[in-house]
């Protein structure tokens, strides 16, 4: 039987150790191997949350016999199931995924950042505690079964990112980071409305309260402007188009090892928050029929990113701009409301945010030298030829090009579009996915093709390039052999039986 | 048991050891790439008595992959795709033979032979596989080593050409992976053969789109007016050996994709339609205006490569026609391959022998005499005899002279041709134009070799001592000439195995 301490124990060991590395720290500076011990405690705390997760999931999985699919676990402090007003967790397949996902994808990203933000000096603890924490608030979002507690900790992992962006204190990234905080604050209040129509309308918060009640409603008028608020505050939060801008200028902005995080992590959680609470809860089409909608919006995220990135010159805006066509494509698979767009979405979590993560870290590596924009990556195949390959599989993957990860979530996405005869979107998918391949084979035309202004090779750190490359190699297996990750996506698309009007 | 999972894992265990191999001596590595090639042929030579003597006439290895897309790992092998393989690797043997000499000068050599071992995966599997989704990563897998050949290694603005042909040729396929996902979206397969079955009870109109979508990103492939336009630039500008294989096999990749997938999978569930005649005839037209188009460049064309490249244009016009004639009719059990696609096929192995030794003929005059202008040549037969027999040789076959290979399988679609005639007196027309392109592609092939071979030197830099070229160049231009006079002479091994083929 799951209890509420195997739910809770992953965030709170991450929270612990987050909240000891100030401490530790101290003692770890006095010492001569300061780098090797900062290595081993980060990695003890990613052991102790990893075999926090794995508990949880073995124990939610040995559950259910392998024909039946997995139930929707609630666990509530009071210990009284669909009370109108506790806080409460529910587990299910997607949860495991996405907390599965974080600790490995934040464990790559932390050690990265611990060679890239000089772990000697003094606030990097703060920056390392701070992303502890909040893969730890992204764990409660995910883990979380009502709205109430899913608003709380999504608010404060995705507030708490501004600390990860502010972390240089220039005023470029100040401002950016104003901006960003401003959206979110904005965002919050349109989510805190919407929530309360919906309390009044039901009664309750807690997800699947919630939707029996929604399924039974007459009056569907007030659900929609409910409807409206959360979705206008979630999209504002996961930078879908006309509500992008703010991520373009806060991921470049941010140190390039802070936006590695936030593409991986934050992200991936905002998308998640959208696919939890428009899929599972709110509306199943058979309440609001939103499905156009979203569509359009998928369609103008695509076009807008794709366009906005064409015209870039600085690599690592083009990048921000290409984390805004993800959530097109993202949103192409949760629009389908399909078993394969689920599947496709939950891939494309993890592809997506690797890819992503990848790319910042190379170009982490390669601004440490001033290179920023196209001009001056002119010849980098030959100064740097590891970052440069690795940058080079990371464009693909992006692009769709087999047999990179990408490639296979793009395949999904947009076959769950053409499943639920929306080929429209399959073809405008495909079309800005072309749109990609040419900028980004316009970066390797310059990091190739064209000479350097001078010839002397650039030495590589080591340190740096190996987290660098336990991405390549996660993009490349698991683009040959997806089956690894569908392994844990199956029960999940099983579950779906429950949920009325999804296409199975 | 294992032959053709070997043919994939061989050369992708290799690339590392070929890389090795070059860092001590290029020459070991192209030798490696060779030997590898040889092992994947004799391999393939290894299924031919079962395709043989099986009572379906395949060869099958089914390997587990990705169950929740339906996708096995299926190999497969029947009478024409093994056919098209074996003449793949002995394509990729001469290229790495030839490259020894011919890249001597160049840098970065390891990285060269790694990237066309990884290839020739991409070439030989594209055909040897019966699964939808294994088939586009080979596809693409043809596409990205070649894009970093020809960019890296290419002449005059080598990258720019390598743009135009990744850009082409990935736009074409993107549209048959939406061609792929809407096949499993309505079949819930991915294999071809359970697809081709599936497709008869589907609306026709959905399988209209399907196959439309299907041929054209493949026509984009095969380099059929009006979607040629990135041949000319990449064939031309791509380092000798690799053009070879661009002309031999990317492009009878793109004829043998629209024969297997278009014809022989999508089509049926059409023929006998309007729509279906109209789809052929629409090929026919297609199919002699690249014709004409090519073969009238062709004589104007005074760059040496080019005017090659421009041929190539119009032999994927004759393959085009050729396909063309494939039955219109439903097919009612099971039918014996007819004279015209028997001679197809047979057209795309000697055409890609002739114009591999073509390009490579044409690769060695660059390479002795730096000139690219064939009006600044003359007089070179004194000089190269060797390089004059084989370059007469690649030249009078592509005229379609017996008794060099591309005579018989020109006679052989003009065969069937006359047969459909018979039938449908649209093809009349055609017929009598596709006549002329014979005589006009006589005329360009005289023309180049009284250019290059015949008369006095004319220019300064060919006053200069030329010699003839280096020894590995030889045997990789005389197994060319060898494999071109046996397929005219005897082109029966091939022709009885491609006969073994039967349309369901």
């Amino acid at each position: 039987m799951v209890g509420i301490v195997d739910v809770v124990l992953p965030i709170v060991s991450l929270v612990t150790f987050a909240l000891l590395t100030l401490p530790v720290f101290r003692v770890i500076r006095k010492t001569q191997h300061k780098t090797a011990l900062t290595l081993i405690w980060f990695s003890t705390a990613f052991l102790v949350s990893g075999a926090a997760v794995a508990n949880l999931a073995s124990q939610y999985y040995s559950l259910a016999a392998p024909p039946s699919p997995l139930p929707f676990l609630n666990i509530t402090l009071t210990g009284t199931p669909l009370a109108d007003f506790s806080s409460a967790f529910m587990i299910d397949g997607i949860s495991i995924y996405m907390a599965i996902m974080f600790v490995a994808v934040s464990a790559v990203v932390l050690i990265y950042s611990i060679f890239y933000v000089d772990s000697s000096k003094r606030p990097s603890e703060r920056y390392f505690a701070i992303m502890l924490i909040l893969t730890a608030a992204l764990m409660g979002a995910v883990f979380s079964g009502d709205l109430l507690t899913l608003f709380i900790f999504w608010e404060a992992a995705a507030a708490g990112s501004s600390f990860l962006m502010i972390y240089k204190k220039d005023p470029v990234s100040l401002n950016s980071t104003l901006k960003y905080l401003v959206m979110i604050i904005i965002a919050s209040a349109f989510i805190v409305f919407g929530l309360s129509i919906v309390y009044s309308l039901t009664g309750s918060l807690n997800f699947w309260a919630v939707r029996e009640a929604l399924m039974v409603l007459a009056d569907k008028n007030l659900l929609l402007i409910a409807f409206i608020f959360i979705v206008t505050g979630y999209a504002i939060e996961a930078a879908i188009v006309p509500f992008h801008f703010w991520l373009p200028d806060a991921y470049t902005a941010a140190p390039s090892s802070s936006a590695a995080f936030l593409s991986a992590l934050v992200d991936q959680g905002s998308y998640y928050v959208l696919i939890r609470v428009l899929l599972f809860i709110l509306t199943p089409p058979s309440v609001l029929n939103w499905t156009l909608m979203l569509a359009v919006m998928a369609a103008l995220t695509m076009i807008v990113g794709n366009m906005f990135a064409l015209i870039q010159d600085n690599v690592k805006r083009l990048i921000a701009n290409i984390c805004v066509a993800d959530v097109g494509y993202n949103l192409v698979g949760i629009t389908s409301v399909t078993a394969l767009g689920l599947t496709g979405n939950l891939y494309f979590f993890l592809m997506g945010g690797i890819t992503t993560a990848l790319s910042f870290m190379a170009i982490g590596l390669i601004s440490r030298h001033g290179f920023r924009t196209f001009d001056d990556f002119a010849g980098l195949g030959r100064k740097m030829p590891f970052v440069s390959l690795a940058l080079v599989i990371a464009g693909l993957s992006f692009a769709g090009v087999p047999p990179f990860g990408g490639f296979m979530a793009k395949y999904l996405v947009f076959t769950a579009a053409i499943q639920a005869n929306l080929s429209w979107l399959a073809v405008i998918g495909v079309l800005t996915s072309v749109l990609q391949v040419a900028y980004l084979l316009r970066l390797v035309n310059y990091m190739y093709a064209k000479n350097p202004k001078d010839d002397h090779v650039i030495k590589e750190p080591k340190r740096l390039l190996i987290p660098i490359f336990i991405l390549v190699a996660a993009i490349i297996i698991l683009g040959l052999y997806p089956q690894i990750v569908f392994n844990l996506i199956e029960p999940i698309t099983k579950q779906l039986q429950f949920i009325p009007q999804f296409t199975p | 048991m294992y032959a053709l999972l070997l043919v994939f894992v061989l050369p992708a265990l290799g690339v590392p050891f070929v890389y090795m191999a070059g860092k001590k001596s290029p020459r070991a590595a192209a030798i490696l790439v060779a030997l590898i090639a040889l092992a994947n042929m004799a391999l393939l030579f290894t299924t031919v008595p079962t395709i043989l003597n099986s009572p379906n006439h395949e060869y099958v290895e089914p390997y587990d992959w990705i169950p929740i897309l339906e996708s096995e790992f299926t190999l497969f092998a029947d009478g024409i795709s093994v056919s098209l393989a074996i003449i793949t690797s002995a394509l990729i043997i001469v290229a790495a033979l030839f490259s020894i000499n011919y890249m001597k000068e160049k840098k970065n050599l390891p990285v060269y032979y790694s990237l066309l071992m990884l290839l020739s995966i991409g070439l030989v599997g594209v055909f040897i596989t019966s699964n939808l989704l294994l088939f586009y990563f080979c596809w693409e897998l043809m596409l990205v080593p070649a894009y970093f050949i020809i960019g890296g290694w290419g002449y005059r603005e080598p990258y720019r050409a390598a743009f135009k042909f990744f850009i082409f040729t990935h736009a074409g396929a993107v549209f048959v992976l939406l061609g792929i996902g809407a096949i499993f979206m309505v079949t819930g397969t991915t294999d071809m053969f359970d697809a081709q079955a599936a497709l008869m009870s589907v609306s026709p109109d959905l399988v209209r789109w399907i196959l439309l979508a299907l041929t054209a990103g493949f026509a984009v492939k095969m380099a059929v007016v009006p979607v040629h336009m990135w041949l000319p630039d990449a064939h031309s500008e791509a380092p000798s050996p690799m053009s070879a294989l661009l002309s031999g096999v990317i492009i009878s990749a793109g004829a043998y994709a629209i024969l297997r997938l278009s014809l022989g999978t999508v089509f049926p569930a059409v023929a006998g339609t309007t729509f279906g005649i109209d789809f052929l005839h629409g090929l026919t037209i297609f199919g002699v205006i690249s014709a004409f188009f090519g073969s009238l460049i062709a004589l104007v064309e005074t760059d040496i490569k080019r005017l090659i490249a421009y041929s190539s244009i119009a032999h994927m016009g004759y393959v085009m026609f050729g396909l063309s004639l494939f039955p219109s009719a439903p097919i009612v059990g099971t039918v014996a391959i007819t004279a015209a696609i028997t001679g197809t096929v047979l057209h795309l192995l000697s055409h890609a022998v002739s114009k591999g030794l073509f390009f490579l003929s044409a690769g060695a005059i660059m390479h002795q005499t730096e000139i690219r202008d064939i009006r600044e040549m003359g007089g070179l037969a004194g000089k190269m005899p060797f390089t004059a027999v084989a370059s007469t040789t690649a030249a009078l076959s592509i005229a379609g002279t017996p008794p060099f290979a591309c005579f018989i399988s020109e006679f052989l679609i003009f065969v069937g041709a006359f047969e459909v005639i018979n039938a449908d007196g649209f093809f009349l027309l055609p017929t009598a134009l596709m006549l002329v392109v014979t005589v006009l592609s006589l005329a360009y092939s005289l023309r180049y070799l009284s250019h290059v071979f015949l008369g006095q030197p004319k220019s300064e830099g060919e006053k200069k001592k030329i010699v003839d070229v280096p020894n590995y160049m030889k045997v990789a231009m005389a197994i060319l000439v060898i494999l071109v006079i046996v397929l005219g002479i005897y082109p029966t091994f091939f022709v009885h195995l491609i006969n073994t083929v039967q349309f369901i």
